[in-house]
Formats: structure tokens, C-alpha cells, sequence
């Protein structure tokens, strides 16, 4: 962006520079001129030719005061009789009168002090045609200057420019562009700087941490302030306080700008800030005490000094982004370049090392670079708040997710709360019941004298357990379990001489088994292997297990002698088998029995996994 | 068997295990206690070779004696006789270093059965504590960080002792795994011991680690 305003800049300056030459205009470069402070070109004296521009510093260095210059001309041929003329002066410094033949026509403001500052405005005079009734017009022109030593800078020093005298329209176009660019550009951006500079104020009192904002906005405000000096005439001092003033503008604005730079750049410099301050005091206090003689001098050394000052600053912000590598390090380095070297050219017209030009660069392409600083600011801080902005709305997004989380946890913490304190609760009645009634049940079981009583009780003691483990169990997996039943049936079968062959399928069996399926299939085949130990007279068991996907299969075959199938389900003698197929029933499984006496007896369950 | 210590609440259970301990044992000298501070208490004067021990007890868990016979008295063998049948009471009392458990309400036979064939050397194992101490050593060498593995003795099970281990948790009994890898009885008996043996031992250096991690948070 700075770029491109760059040669925004070239291209509007050569456009300037060129856009001058005019066919049929009358360019006068000499006249007869003589110091004098008469309302008219005086009589008496010897006027002195002179060749225009006539640069005071150079034809006339100690006189402040008025010039009297005189020009003759005849009107343009090839002009139309009833075409306008005008007179179009690019420079005439301080301020001046015009009179056509003998009569006054034209005055730029107060003659005397405090005289009207016109240093850089051009001047355009129409000049009445009434008036051009000689064959060779005399132009009488007054200028009102002061001499170099008196003013603080070249450009207001006294001095009358060429004269050029053509059809009004077009002097009048060829003043419009020069005014413009002299003073309708400084009043247009000074307006903007103005804007903008307040509202980087604002934006620096609400963030007070970025106080490089404030120095900006005040900078540029401060420059507006001092460009005034370009533009308005009509100061009310006579021209040394006036020349005091203007210099005692500077220090401020550039103590603004230094310190912008450093702030900027993370640097705060107390000593530094201290010797602007002292340097804001100095300047008119110094000025005050050389005199009027000694004010160029002294002003000049002080721009030097800023100039050096405002150079160092950009330097040292351009290493320090250097150094850290800051993304616009080549933006403001182009536009602080152009800065530096500006002010340097304008230290360099001061000196008079190099001509001085109608439109000071500085004037209006200082103030152009200004604010493309002021711009990127408010991009940087425009950038910053959508950031902020980001950030803010990814912070809301993981505290939501972060609560969501808490919540979710606390909820799982309630559940998992719940769940320890219901399985410690059914902890307590198992062992309340072991210990109370299971311990009844066990004196029942060993000091009772009837053998019936006693198994009964040890039944019932059995029955209270699988009861409370179906309250506290969890699931159970399909191969514990039937690991838990071949052990316990091999070692029952193998105490009472029976010969077991029990068999479980090799797969890995990750089927799982609901502790009610577990406690009632444990029954089941207790009740079988009891029923082989006590009734049967095997010599051998075989067992077989089976499992597919929606069912497991237990086969108990043993040798014995049978059941007799009548009795079965009428006396069942103790047998069991209604309370096995009873159990079957209620897993929604079936128990069936196959015996016959002499063929042993075959016991199949299925039970739906 | 010289000193038997019968440590039962119930009078009447108390009375019924001592008839048939003396049936299996008729020398032996059965000295009886109903809590854990009268059990302690006989431990300091008597040497004992077997102790039954209930689990249950009016002021605590019969796990505490045989914890303190494993200490002060490893000759003695610590036997469970509960009305508990379920591994989180069984599993604790074995890694105390019971040598093994006998369920209350069996019959006066399986008993004496089971207490005769403890004292001849064959402990008992069911498949499901079998797993129990599976897992306990594969947790253990899962969890154990290498700067404490010099801290904690080395103890882990061999190719045998895991084999017996896999095969009883399977569901086959110890005669028939002594057919299965053709050894004898006694020497799966052995396996056996030895398995409860390094239960003892890991369990109980794992306790002292735990202990010593809860000092240095404390402190």
C-alpha cells in the first residue's frame, strides 16, 4: 500500500512539474525594480533592472520591507481583442499589490505588519481590459518581504517570482493547479489528519496500553496544526513572533513522531523523552535570545537537529523491526524511507543546497505518507480486534465444551456414586445375611440329628448364597463358568469313584452370562451330578458342552441304572428333575430327559444365551 | 499335628469343628479362641501347625491371624473355614497366606477329607481363584515401573507354575492335570504351594510398596 501511494505521489508530481507550458502566454523575466515603501512606483531613485525571479537573498539581503517592481508589457497577439487577461504570479513573497497603468487593482492582504502571509500561495490578477488601453502596459507590483535572516525558513523569505500574463482562463487553470497542490492539498489532508488523528486518540484512551496510538494521533494533529502555517494569511503578529512561533510549532510535532517511532518499535526511553521535552522549551527560548538577525541561522540548526532526530528514530525502529522480524518491516520501511528523505530534502532547500521548488514536497506528501501510517494502524488494530474477536469466540467454545465435560463427568461421577454406594448396600445385606441367617442355617446344617433337616438346611444355606451372589453378581463369562462347572463336577463325580469325562469346546468363548443364568444352570447340573452320585450307580459321566450364537447346551449322560420314566413327575423320589426342567423354564430354556432303565440316563438343557 | 488353633465365633460350629478335627487328628491339642484378640494372643504363647480360622469375626477379619502367623509363624498352616464362597472374601485371605479354604456347610466327610489332604501337602485351588492369581501377576507386571523393580523382590511365577495355573483355571482338577503333563501328584501339589507360596510373598511386597507410596504422599 505504501508502495503504491508512492508513485501515486511521482506520477501526480511529474504530472505537476510538466503541466506548465502555455503557448500564448507572455512570460515576463525582468523589471526595473527599487526599495521603496510608497503607495506608488516611486519617482524619485534610480530603479534598477532585475532579472525575475528575483530572490531577495540574493539581489537584496538586508531589506525587509517593500519593493517596488515596475514591467512593461505589450498584450499578446494572436489573442482575440475581446479576450480576458490575467496575470498569474507563482511566488511573491510575503505579500503584494498589483496597479495596471497608474490604477491598483489587485491586493493579496495588509501590506504592513503584520503583513498577510501569502508565501505559498500563487496569485492570480485579472487584469481589466478597461485598463489595457495602451499599446504598452506598465505593471506596477509591491511585494512585501522580509529578508532570509529575519525568517526561520528559505521559503519565506522575500522575493517575486516571473510574471506571466495570458488569456484568463488559462492563468487561471495554471493557478487553480498550483493552488491546489500548495494549498487545497494541505487543507484537504490536514482535514483528514484531523479525523483521523481524533480518532486514534480515542481508540488510544480506550486501549491505553497501545500508547503509540496516542503519539500518532497527536502527531498528526500537530501537523495539521502546523501546516496552518502554509495556508491561513491572516496571523496576528508581525513577523519575527510570527517566525518564533512557527519554529516553536516543530519541537512538539517532532517529539510526537520520535516518540511514536520508539513506542512502536517496544522501546520507552525516560532520557529520551526528557530531552524533547527540554528541546520543546529551548527552541523559542533560544530563538528569543540570538535576535532577529541570527533567527535563520538558528532556526536552521534546530531543523537540522530535528531532521537528524527524526532520522535517528526511524532507524532505530527499522532495525528493531528488523531484528524481530516484523511482518511490516517493508511497508513502514518504504514509507519512513520516503519520510527521511523527504525531510532531508526540505533540510536541503533550507540550506540552499538544492533550488527551491513552488510546491514544497513536504507540504503535501509528508501529510500523504502520515496517513498511510495512520491507516495501517487502524488495519493493524482492525486486525487485532477480528482476532480478538476469534479468539474470544474460541475461548466461548471450549468453555462451553470444557462445561459440557464437567457436566458429563459430574454426571458419570453421580451414576458411578450411585452405583458404589448400591453395590456397598448389597454388600452389607450379603454379609448381614451370611452372617445372621447363614450362620443359623449352618448350626441347623451340622448339629441337627436327622440327616434330612441337615441336608435341607444345607439346601436352603446354598439357596441363600446363589441368592445374594445373583444380587451382587455380575455377568460371568462363558468359559469361567463352565471351567467353575467342570471343576467342581469332576472333583464331586471323582469322590464318589464316578468317572467323568467332561468335555468344553477349545474356541475362546467371549459370550457372557447374566449372573441369574449362572446361579440357576449351577443348580441345574448340581441337582443332575447329585442325582448320578445318589440314585444312578454310574460308573461314568460324560458331559458335553455346546455353544452357538443364541444358545449353549449342556449334555450329561451317565451309565446308571435309569429312571423309571412312571415315576418320573408323579413321586420323582427325591430325583429333582421337575425343579431342573422347573429352572430351564424360567432361563426360557427347556431340560429334557431321556432314561429308561438299564440305558442310563441322558439330560440335555439348552439354555438361550 | 501337635497344636491346632480353632479361631470360630459360633459355639455351637465351634463345637462341631472340633469333634471332627480331633476325628481326623486324635493326638492333636486344639486350643480354641472366638475373636481375633484371643486368637492374637495364643499365637504369642503357642507354636502352632495348623490353624483354622474363620473369616468372619465379631471384631474383624480372620485375615488379620493369618497374616500374623505367616509372619511370626511360617511353619504354621493357615486354613479358611468360612461361610464365604466368593473369590473378594476367599482371594484376600490367600494372598495373606492361607494355605487353603474349606466352605462351612460341606459335609462332616468332604471336610475331613479336604483337611486330610491339605495336611499331606495338597492345598486346594479352584479355577476361579486360579484366575484371580493369574491376574494378580499379570497386573503386577504390568503396573511395576522399572525404578521400583529393584525395590520389590522378584517374583513371578514360571512356565510350570503358569501352565498349572491355566489349566486349573480351564476347569480341570490336579489329577488330571498330573496326567495331562505327566507328573506326579505331589509334584503338581508342589506347584501348587509354591503358586500360593509367591501369592504370599508378591502380595505382600506390594502392600509395603503401597504403604510406602501412602507415607510419601503423607509426608
Amino acid at each position: 500500500m505504501p508502495t503504491r501511494a508512492l508513485f501515486l505521489i511521482l506520477a501526480l508530481w511529474a504530472w505537476l512539474v510538466t503541466g506548465a507550458a502555455h503557448a500564448e502566454a507572455l512570460t515576463i523575466h525582468s523589471a526595473l525594480s527599487i526599495n521603496s515603501n510608497e503607495a506608488h512606483f516611486p519617482t524619485q531613485g534610480t530603479p534598477a533592472p532585475v532579472r525575475l525571479p528575483d530572490d531577495w537573498a540574493a539581489s537584496r539581503p538586508d531589506h525587509d520591507g517593500s519593493v517596488w517592481y515596475r514591467a512593461s508589457f505589450v498584450r499578446p497577439a494572436g489573442l482575440a481583442p475581446d479576450d480576458l487577461l490575467a496575470l498569474y504570479i507563482e511566488r511573491a513573497c510575503s505579500n503584494l499589490e498589483v496597479h495596471l497603468n497608474g490604477r491598483r487593482i489587485f491586493s493579496g492582504g495588509r501590506m504592513a505588519e503584520p503583513t498577510a502571509r501569502n508565501c505559498h500561495r500563487p496569485q492570480l490578477v485579472n487584469l481589466p481590459a478597461v485598463l489595457l488601453d495602451q499599446p504598452l502596459n506598465v505593471l506596477d507590483i509591491q511585494v512585501h518581504g522580509s529578508a532570509l535572516r529575519h525568517v526561520s525558513a528559505r521559503a519565506r523569505a522575500g522575493g517575486l517570482s516571473v510574471l506571466r500574463i495570458g488569456p484568463a482562463s488559462e492563468m487561471k487553470a495554471l493557478y487553480e493547479q498550483r493552488e491546489f497542490w500548495s494549498i487545497r492539498t494541505v487543507q484537504i489532508i490536514g482535514i483528514t489528519l484531523i479525523a483521523l488523528g481524533g480518532f486514534l486518540l480515542i481508540l488510544s484512551w480506550i486501549n491505553r496500553s497501545e500508547i503509540f496510538l496516542m503519539y500518532f494521533g497527536w502527531l498528526l494533529i500537530g501537523w495539521t496544526v502546523l501546516s496552518l502555517r502554509v495556508w491561513w494569511p491572516q496571523w496576528p503578529w508581525e513577523t519575527h513572533t510570527f517566525e518564533i512561533v512557527v519554529c516553536s510549532a516543530f519541537p512538539p510535532v517532532v517529539a510526537m513522531a520520535v516518540q511514536f517511532l520508539l513506542s512502536y518499535a517496544g522501546v520507552r526511553s525516560r532520557p529520551v523523552a526528557i530531552a524533547l521535552l527540554l528541546q520543546c522549551m529551548l527552541v523559542p527560548i533560544s530563538l528569543a535570545a540570538v535576535g532577529a538577525d541570527h533567527l535563520f541561522t538558528s532556526a536552521s540548526a534546530w531543523f537540522m537537529l530535528m531532521a537528524a532526530e527524526l532520522i535517528a528514530a526511524i532507524a532505530v525502529y527499522l532495525w528493531l523491526a528488523w531484528k524481530n522480524h516484523r511482518d511490516d518491516f517493508w511497508p513502514m520501511g518504504i514509507t519512513l524511507g520516503c519520510m527521511g528523505l523527504l525531510v532531508m530534502n526540505e533540510i536541503a532547500m533550507q540550506y540552499g543546497w538544492l533550488p527551491r521548488l513552488a510546491v514544497q514536497p513536504l507540504n503535501f506528501a509528508f501529510p500523504l505518507l502520515l496517513l498511510g501510517i495512520g491507516s495501517r494502524l487502524l488495519q493493524v488494530f482492525g486486525r487485532a480486534l477480528q482476532a480478538a474477536e476469534v479468539n474470544r469466540t474460541l475461548l466461548e467454545k471450549r468453555v462451553q465444551e470444557a462445561t459440557a465435560e464437567i457436566e458429563r463427568n459430574f454426571a458419570q461421577l453421580s451414576a458411578l456414586r450411585v452405583e458404589q454406594v448400591t453395590e456397598k448396600e448389597r454388600k452389607r445385606i450379603a454379609a448381614d445375611l451370611h452372617d445372621d441367617l447363614g450362620a443359623k442355617l449352618l448350626t441347623i446344617v451340622h448339629t441337627s440329628e436327622s440327616e434330612r433337616i441337615s441336608t435341607l438346611a444345607r439346601e436352603a444355606l446354598e439357596e441363600m448364597r446363589l441368592s445374594v451372589r445373583g444380587l451382587t453378581g455380575k455377568p460371568v463369562r462363558l468359559a469361567d463358568a463352565l471351567a467353575d462347572w467342570r471343576a467342581e463336577t469332576v472333583s464331586r463325580l471323582g469322590q464318589a469313584n464316578i468317572e467323568a469325562d467332561w468335555r468344553n469346546p477349545v474356541d475362546e468363548l467371549e459370550q457372557q452370562l447374566t449372573a441369574r443364568v449362572f446361579v440357576q444352570t449351577t443348580r441345574i447340573l448340581r441337582e443332575a451330578v447329585s442325582n448320578i452320585i445318589k440314585h444312578s450307580g454310574a460308573s461314568h459321566c460324560k458331559v458335553r458342552t455346546s455353544v452357538d450364537a443364541q444358545h449353549f447346551g449342556l449334555l450329561v449322560q451317565d451309565n446308571g441304572k435309569g429312571i423309571a420314566m412312571e415315576l418320573d413327575g408323579k413321586l420323582d423320589r427325591g430325583h429333582g428333575m421337575s425343579s431342573m426342567k422347573h429352572r430351564a423354564k424360567q432361563l426360557l430354556g427347556q431340560c429334557l430327559i431321556e432314561s429308561g432303565p438299564g440305558y442310563g440316563t441322558v439330560i440335555r438343557l439348552t439354555i438361550p444365551l | 499335628m501337635n497344636n491346632i488353633l480353632l479361631l470360630e465365633d459360633l459355639p455351637e460350629i465351634r463345637a462341631w469343628m472340633k469333634a471332627l478335627v480331633l476325628q481326623v487328628f486324635p493326638k492333636s491339642h486344639i486350643h480354641e479362641a472366638a475373636r481375633i484378640h484371643d486368637a492374637l494372643e495364643l499365637t504369642t504363647a503357642i507354636k502352632f501347625d495348623l490353624a483354622l480360622v474363620d473369616l468372619g469375626l465379631p471384631d474383624g477379619s480372620g485375615v488379620t491371624v493369618v497374616a500374623e502367623l505367616r509372619e511370626n509363624q511360617p511353619e504354621a498352616q493357615s486354613v479358611v473355614v468360612t461361610i464365604h464362597d466368593d473369590d473378594d472374601h476367599l482371594f484376600p485371605a490367600l494372598q495373606a497366606g492361607a494355605f487353603g479354604y474349606l466352605l462351612k456347610e460341606q459335609s462332616r466327610e468332604l471336610i475331613a477329607e479336604q483337611l486330610k489332604r491339605m495336611s499331606g501337602g495338597e492345598p486346594p485351588l479352584s479355577p476361579s481363584i486360579a484366575r484371580r492369581v493369574i491376574s494378580h501377576f499379570a497386573a503386577q507386571s504390568r503396573s511395576k515401573p522399572p525404578q521400583q523393580a529393584h525395590a520389590m523382590p522378584h517374583v513371578s511365577l514360571t512356565d510350570r507354575e503358569n501352565e498349572v495355573l491355566l489349566r486349573v483355571a480351564k476347569g480341570y482338577t490336579l489329577p488330571e492335570i498330573g496326567v495331562q503333563l505327566s507328573l506326579s501328584r505331589h509334584t503338581i501339589a508342589d506347584y501348587v504351594k509354591q503358586i500360593y507360596r509367591k501369592l504370599n510373598v508378591s502380595s505382600r511386597a506390594e502392600a509395603a510398596l503401597e504403604a510406602q507410596r501412602l507415607g510419601l504422599f503423607r509426608s
